[in-house]
């Protein structure tokens, strides 16, 4: 309760991007365990809640983004199609570290639109202007 | 003594595949399956296939890598999960790095 106070008493912010909303830290590679259908479905929590949601994707996380993967053929239920909703929830910042597509030999292309690649410098910074943080 | 190597991670975040290389005998077999398909990427498996000529047979999971979007190359055979239990039959262990 306090922390909306004080959010609201501080100065509008104009770039959606310099929000202090919730970072959700994605670093586990899609099928192999459930973190990455447990941060999808914080995110899509958040979004409904229409509270602030970014998403990043470091390490293995990238590869929850990269096209052309199916699920079905694992007999799993295919999660990562339901990232195309994220412009639903208003979930509009996706951002992939690009030392982890590089380290992995990736291309930069993905399953969804509006997903910015950053550098290291840049994908720590966007971080670090969120108030909270979490990492799955 | 044979030995039929299953790596199930990836070695982008685990250190069982550097572990898998440093035991691998000529005879063996190495099976990627699970998120060991990964490490069709990583620059271990860019050394492996380098530094032993192909002796060691490696394998993956065909449907395990299409999945993840992973592009097979070519020297890399693609097998099913009935492949690989005719596969422990050929060897006389089994070691599961997970």
């Amino acid at each position: 309760m306090t922390s909306i106070m004080q959010s609201e008493t501080q100065p509008q912010l104009t770039d959606a991007s310099t929000a202090l909303g919730v970072a959700i830290i994605n670093s586990k590679a899609p099928f192999s365990s459930n973190a990455g259908k447990d941060a999808l479905d914080v995110a899509l929590l958040f979004g409904s809640f229409e509270q602030k949601v970014s998403l990043f994707f470091q390490g293995d996380g990238v590869y929850q983004l990269i096209a052309n993967q199916d699920g079905s053929l694992l007999a799993i239920k295919d999660y990562l199609k339901t990232f195309s909703a994220f412009e639903f929830y208003d979930i509009e910042d996706v951002y992939v570290c690009q030392q982890s597509l590089i380290e992995r030999q990736l291309s930069k292309t993905f399953h969804i639109d509006n997903v910015q690649v950053l550098t290291n410098k840049a994908f720590a910074v966007a971080l670090s202007k969120h108030k909270h943080v979490l990492r799955f | 003594m044979s030995t039929l190597h299953l790596v199930r991670q990836s070695a982008f975040s685990r250190n069982d595949f550097e572990q898998c290389i440093s035991v691998l005998a000529e005879q063996d077999s190495l099976v990627l399956m699970d998120d060991g398909c990964y490490n069709l990427k990583h620059p271990l498996m860019a050394s492996l296939l380098k530094k032993d000529n192909n002796k060691v047979s490696i394998k993956v999971i065909s449907t395990h890598a299409q999945a993840r979007a992973v592009e097979v190359m070519a020297g890399i055979s693609q097998i099913t999960m009935a492949d690989v239990v005719e596969l422990t039959f050929n060897h006389n262990k089994v070691i599961t790095w997970q």
